[in-house]
């Protein structure tokens, strides 16, 4: 939807990702686009580069989140905010609607 | 003409703004090395950060850096008489959602050199603050208070822009306290 404005697919995909999700990482990224994990690493290098995302380390894992010092932030929310009501319901669900509750050690499912 | 080894912070950043300067490229220093410069060293960054202008072509600038000894590594320029690293962070000159548009030159004897000035400064330290809680940031942010003048009600004006007015008014005392203190 935003792919010729933002010039690749995947850049619109990590960033409605990350819209959706609030951070994410690249593996993360790529299972849930179905998708090859080098493109979504190439984009978020470009991202964190530009300024747009920032990332810090969990263990041994890198997560990225928007940066919130990026003075078009708001501005690039609405735009995401609004590609976002363009897609698929299921699409839109399988984005925001996450468990973001804690969820204790080895409790049985 | 000093060697880059003998130059002190400013002096590197003003050498380094004036190459660029005459290859049409025009940069203003920012983050932490000019609270080195107006805290009078009392805090050292180890990276000098210079925004541009107007955007470049990667190639212009690695070539007009190249002409005073310095080469690109990843996304930084080192040179081998220093183990001062310069980047070029994504523009525009920003603080949270503002430009950034207070600049200030300072006269060195390698050259002129374009920066924040002490009040952007300290929003630029605080942005980072606020932002991700980063208390190093802060204390960078008093240093400046201590050593310059500078104007609290406009960085009131701004905290208040980021929604961070609660967050600012917790460390006002702590700048106004401290250039208190010093008079």
């Amino acid at each position: 939807m935003l792919e010729p404005l933002l010039g690749s697919l995947n850049c619109e995909r990590v960033l409605m990702f990350i819209y959706g999700r609030e951070e994410g990482y690249p593996r993360e990224i790529a299972r849930f686009y179905d998708t090859e994990l080098y493109p979504v690493r190439k984009q978020l290098d470009k991202l964190e580069a530009g300024g747009i995302l920032a990332s810090r380390l969990a263990g041994r894992t890198r997560i990225y989140t928007f940066n919130p010092r990026y003075p078009f932030l708001k501005e690039l929310k609405g735009l995401l905010k609004k590609a976002l009501s363009f897609y698929p319901p299921e699409e839109q669900e399988q984005l925001l609607m996450v468990r973001r509750r804690p969820r204790r050690r080895g409790k049985p499912l | 003409m000093k060697a880059v080894i003998e130059m002190t912070v400013g002096e590197l950043a003003a050498f380094i703004a004036s190459q660029l300067d005459k290859h049409g490229i025009e940069v203003v220093l920012t983050g932490g090395s000019c609270v080195t410069l107006y805290s009078r060293q009392q805090y050292v960054s180890a990276d000098l950060d210079f925004v541009e202008r107007r955007s470049t072509r990667r190639k212009d600038l690695r070539k007009a850096l190249a002409g005073i000894g310095f080469q690109e590594e990843n996304r930084y320029f080192k040179h081998p008489e220093t183990k001062i690293i310069v980047e070029f962070p994504p523009g525009p000159l920003a603080a949270g959602e503002e430009p950034l548009k207070d600049i200030i030159v300072m006269e060195f004897a390698t050259g002129s050199l374009k920066l924040i000035s002490p009040t952007d400064c300290i929003k630029d330290r605080l942005a980072a603050f606020f932002h991700w809680h980063d208390r190093q940031s802060l204390a960078q942010a008093v240093l400046v208070a201590q050593s310059e003048e500078i104007d609290l009600n406009e960085i009131e004006r701004w905290s208040r822009g980021e929604g961070k007015l609660q967050e600012f008014r917790k460390i006002r005392k702590q700048l106004v306290g401290e250039k208190a203190g010093k008079k």
